[in-house]
């Protein structure tokens, strides 16, 4: 068979070959691992939101039997130098995070002393033995208060709580702006969201006293990332740590940086030299891991008549919480809002300005979509304003803003390039699927039956699989824009693919493993995939970013690439024929057009066992190493569409369709990619119908457990529509585009905008996110006011 | 989030139960299906020294036909009440309430003593016994006592029972024949707690009607009745204008609070909008417009 006939398993749905192991009960994750020795830590965690921290009293904790030791951040001092995110953005201001809270608190859930014991329940009742005097410390809870002048500090050496500012420009936006004919705008408010991960934080801190090593297993994204933390915090050369992230259970960028807790399990480790575990709790979770979202965005639109876009303004102000988070820094979340503010349109004048506001919450952080679902909400909704004003449907409005085919590669307004991607092919691929006229028909058909539907779309673009020429946060040091795949194959043929990246869910062990085998020409049972483990590599980082099919996907074929190349040339010495008459597949090598082959495991049993029959320039190990740098990035696309059902009496909003049509270049996997489609359209309804953390205005977390916070579940979850287009990227190896976040990106648009069309007879604009029933009673109260 | 230390006994019988409490009175809890009491164990809202296990007393699961009504013991979880023949054909309103409790598995093993002991305002069962007339029995070393309902829930997550008596059974008369109910229910996602909650039974003849309750449950400290809304509709015909009117009387009834979820004014809103449906569909059923 002709190479280009033979089936791919790249493109197949293919089964994930890690959900057996899973899904049985018999995955690794971090708390799974319990060496003998093993204590556990229990935090006290600060109850005030800003306080300076008089007198720590730990001696009736340090005296219950079972408990093993007890620290203060003074006590630990000198074991670790505080986490600083560093970044070359002019207008940041770096504060440091300590890894356990010295001189003051700033936030509620704070870490301020540890308990080491041999039970978790133990550690909890001699925690609850500490007596911390604490003098409370007046805090601004809220952005806007906390950014004036007179607000009180969190971080005295910064001299203010705006820690870092921002602007894009291009052209004029403010004369574009004033000679626009429309205008449309309003102050947009996307509240705080947990990133609420299933599996919580865990990490096992194991110090070898004998051998000086350190292993870290941790439920984190970024085992790279975390061993050159802990490196340089506990100036350790890194040959000694290893950090293991076996199984992990959702990451969604919680886990995508280095965490305090994480320090403190190695620090105390190494002094203690036995294992030492700390498990978070759901409630630790909902305090103590990366929040998202908490912008307040002023933005404006100016519009010809015809619909054509002459301009955005915007000002954001974001509530990056006490710390900024490590590595990826307080600027990554509101920056990003700012620079993909304009989306895939063309935009001739745009200016956006930013503001970091620190506030006395818990950091905010890396979460699936970063900045876009807020930049697409706002984007989203003040397209849908227009279009309303200028009576054009606002699918047509979309189109004819779109950059178009011949356009790309378009430099955006904050400087973004979008290469070719399938913006218009997407959207209309909603259209089609929804059979949007007839649909329209219906809407009108059930609004004069008094029922209160609406349609509403979202289109968007990101970068996704980004390399090394752009820092992956607003300039940030650590270089996350290269990846590197080792590829072996052993005596019994059989392949190993190890990769830096780090799987916590979304299936890069059968991903990968279909692009490495079809590279190879070997079976996809042949071929192991190692990942998630510092162990096997020099630099790596991890999985973000939308980074982990484009990158390792990279370097993988490239490795394979090179690794097939040295078993043809053993099996052309092996069969005696030309290397250009040989094909891999199947894992064997054959002769073309004869009945002559050898097995993978042939070949290699004869290049290791028989080294000496093997020509001098043949003796070589089966392996491959390549590094994959995609330079830039590539655009990923989509448009949504949500259809929803307001109940005109109680308010609560029902989502009766769900499409999309993405493009995420050629698919791997078009099963994975649905999943990936599907979880986060769910994750973008919550946001937009549910999940709000409440803080008060003294910085109390009010929705501290699973009731207060609420989650969708599968009931409030529709069913979906994914249509998958397939533009190929020029730019990228084999034509991938990252697509792990984009449902979370399109989704809280799509629903603002579908809640807002549902109440159009009433004229109400959704400014605020998450819509609630509360929400949506306030609006309709007030419009019916105004009647 | 442990639990702090605590001791426990699982005793086989009402008598040595009581006998535990009227030992440890207010630092014994009983531990019936857990699905209030563990979380505030593991949150350290309560640290009880004992916890005192009532699932393995026999006796305590079944439904039972009594003398014009239905005996319930303490540990019928609400998957039995919602699967039960007997509930389904005496008291639908049960069965259909509690497809609104939780998620299966809290229903499996949540039961009616434990959720009327817990008496949180928001719950079903609490509403559901005030809508019904419940009488209660409690039992203790001194003897044993029947409280009625509307005596029984005394305050948010506060009842009648003193700290050495267990709650062993719930009696249920039956409703007036001919008898219609509704049940309606609003909350922020499936199973959550009512953000409002309403059920009514009405009872028509000769056009008139003779029996109206109403209750409602998350608008108040407790489970409500609404008397005012109640004496609006007994006495007169049941037509549209009545029933909004008594939705409104309802609503005014309320005693809701602001909280995460709600506001107060929206809440309110919700019980008038509740009892419209609910005392809708009662009318339906008790004229048999509906199956």
């Amino acid at each position: 068979m002709r190479e280009e006939l033979r089936p791919k398993l790249v493109g197949a749905r293919v089964k994930r070959v890690e959900d057996p192991r899973l899904l049985t009960g018999q995955g690794s994750f971090a708390d799974d691992y319990r060496p003998a020795g093993m204590v556990h830590v229990a935090l006290l965690r600060s109850a005030y939101p800003h306080a300076r921290l008089l007198r720590i009293d730990t001696a009736a904790a340090r005296s219950m039997a079972g408990v093993v030791a007890v620290f203060t951040g003074d006590e630990l001092a000198e074991a670790a130098r505080p986490m600083v995110a560093t970044s070359k953005m002019k207008d940041y201001r770096a504060t440091a995070m300590p890894m356990l809270a010295r001189g003051k608190v700033r936030y509620v859930g704070e870490p301020v002393a540890a308990v080491v014991a041999a039970s978790r329940y133990i550690a909890e009742d001699a925690a609850r033995r500490i007596n911390v005097d604490y003098a409370p410390l007046p805090a601004a809870s809220d952005p806007l208060r906390a950014a004036e002048a007179s607000a009180p500090l969190l971080h005295e050496e910064v001299r203010s709580n705006i820690v870092l500012s921002r602007e894009f420009a291009r052209g004029d936006a403010a004369a574009a702006m004033a000679a626009a004919p429309l205008r449309v705008g309003a102050r947009f408010r996307f509240r705080r969201k947990a990133v609420l991960a299933l599996e919580n934080r865990c990490y096992l801190g194991d110090y070898h006293r004998g051998r000086r090593e350190l292993t870290l297993y941790s439920a984190t994204q970024v085992p790279g990332i975390v061993r050159d933390a802990l490196s340089e915090l506990m100036a350790m050369p890194e040959h000694l740590i290893r950090v293991v992230a076996a199984d992990v259970g959702g990451g969604f960028g919680g886990k995508a940086s280095v965490y305090p807790e994480e320090l403190l399990v190695a620090v105390l480790a190494r002094r203690l030299g036995r294992p030492v575990k700390y498990a978070s709790d759901r409630l630790e979770d909902l305090l103590s891991t990366s929040q998202a979202f908490d912008e307040i965005v002023d933005a404006e639109l100016g519009v010809a008549n015809d619909g054509t876009i002459a301009a955005l303004t915007a000002e954001v102000v974001g509530d990056v919480g006490a710390y900024s988070i490590y590595p990826w820094t307080a600027a990554l979340e509101p920056v990003q809002v700012v620079s993909f503010l304009p989306g895939p349109y063309r935009m001739p004048n745009y200016r956006g300005r930013v503001r970091g506001v620190a506030t006395p919450k818990a950091p905010l952080g890396p979460y699936r979509g970063v900045g876009r679902p807020v930049a697409a909400f706002v984007m989203e909704r003040l397209i849908d304003m227009a279009a309303r004003r200028l009576g054009i449907d606002p699918l047509a409005m979309r189109r004819q803003n779109f950059v178009a085919a011949e356009e790309f590669p378009y430099r955006t307004g904050s400087g973004i390039i979008w290469d070719r991607a399938g913006f218009a092919e997407c959207l209309t691929a909603v259209r089609v699927a929804l059979d949007y006229d007839a649909l329209r028909r219906w809407q009108k058909e059930a609004r004069a039956a008094g029922r209160w539907i609406g349609i509403g779309f979202a289109s968007y673009a990101e970068l996704t699989g980004i390399g090394s020429k752009i820092p992956a946060a607003p300039g940030m040091p650590v270089n996350t824009g290269t990846e590197t795949a080792t590829l072996r194959i052993d005596p019994s043929g059989s392949v190993t693919a190890i990769f830096g990246v780090a799987s916590h869910g979304q299936g890069l062990e059968t991903t990968l493993a279909q692009v490495v085998a079809d590279e190879l020409g070997v079976r996809l049972e042949d071929v192991r995939i190692v990942q998630g483990d510092t162990a096997g590599r020099a630099y790596t980082t991890g999985t973000y970013a939308s980074r982990s099919a484009v990158l390792a996907g990279g370097a993988g074929k490239l490795a394979a690439a090179a690794l097939r190349e040295k078993v043809l040339r053993a099996a052309a010495h092996l069969l005696e024929a030309h290397v250009d008459d040989l094909v891999a597949e199947g894992s064997r090598v054959a002769i073309r057009g004869t009945d002559r082959s050898l097995s993978f495991r042939e070949i290699a049993r004869s290049v290791y066992l028989q080294f000496g029959r093997m020509p001098p320039e043949l003796q070589e190990e089966l392996e491959a190493t390549k590094l994959y740098d995609p330079q830039f990035g590539t655009t990923s696309s989509a448009t949504h569409a949500a259809v929803v059902e307001i109940d005109p009496e109680t308010f609560d909003v029902r989502v009766l369709r769900y499409v999309v049509a993405e493009d995420c270049g050629r698919v791997i996997n078009p099963m994975i990619v649905d999943g990936q489609v599907h979880g986060g359209v769910a994750q973008g309804i919550g946001a937009a119908l549910l999940e709000e953390l409440v803080y008060d205005g003294e910085g109390q977390l009010l929705s501290g457990s699973l009731m207060d916070y609420l989650v969708p579940s599968a009931a409030e979850i529709p069913p979906m529509e994914v249509i998958h287009i397939e533009a190929e990227s020029p730019t990228t190896l084999g034509g991938f585009r990252g697509m792990g976040e984009g449902g979370t990106i399109g989704a809280p648009a799509a629903i603002a905008n579908a809640v807002t069309d549902a109440l159009a007879p009433l004229g109400i604009e959704v400014t605020e996110l998450p819509v609630t029933p509360e929400r949506l009673y306030r609006l309709v109260e007030a419009a019916r006011r105004k009647e | 989030m442990k639990p702090a230390p605590f001791a426990y006994a699982a005793p086989r019988s009402v008598e040595e139960a009581a006998a535990l409490l009227a030992e440890h009175g207010g630092d014994a809890r009983l531990l019936a299906g857990g699905q209030s009491l563990v979380p505030m164990l593991n949150f350290r809202l309560l640290e009880p020294a004992l916890l005192v296990d009532i699932n393995r007393i026999a006796g305590l699961d079944g439904i039972a036909e009594i003398a014009g009504g239905l005996r319930l013991g303490a540990l019928v979880r609400h998957r039995m009440l919602e699967t039960s023949p007997l509930i389904a054909s005496r008291f639908p309103i049960i069965a259909a309430a509690m497809a609104e409790v939780a998620h299966l598995a809290i229903r499996n093993r949540g039961t009616i003593g434990g959720s009327l002991a817990h008496a949180d305002p928001a719950a079903e069962l609490p509403l559901l016994a005030l809508l019904l007339e419940a009488r209660i029995t409690a039992v203790s070393t001194q003897g044993r006592r029947v409280i009625a309902a509307s005596d029984f829930f005394t305050a948010a997550l506060t009842t009648a029972l003193a700290p050495d008596e267990i709650l062993t059974e719930i009696e249920l008369p039956d409703p007036p024949a001919g008898s219609g109910w509704g049940f309606a229910e609003l909350a922020r996602r499936a199973g959550d707690f009512a953000l409002a909650a309403v059920g009514v039974i009405i009872a028509e003849a000769g056009g008139i009607c003779r029996t109206a309750r109403i209750a409602m449950a998350g608008v108040g400290p407790t489970p409500l009745r609404a008397p005012a809304a109640e004496a609006l509709l007994q006495g007169g015909t049941l037509d549209t204008g009545a029933i909004a009117a008594a939705s409104r009387a309802a609503a005014a009834a309320a005693q809701p609070a602001d909280d995460l979820h709600a506001s107060a004014a929206y809440r309110r809103h919700l019980v008038e909008v509740l009892t419209r449906g609910a005392l809708s569909a009662a009318v339906a059923r008790a004229r048999k417009v509906v199956p």
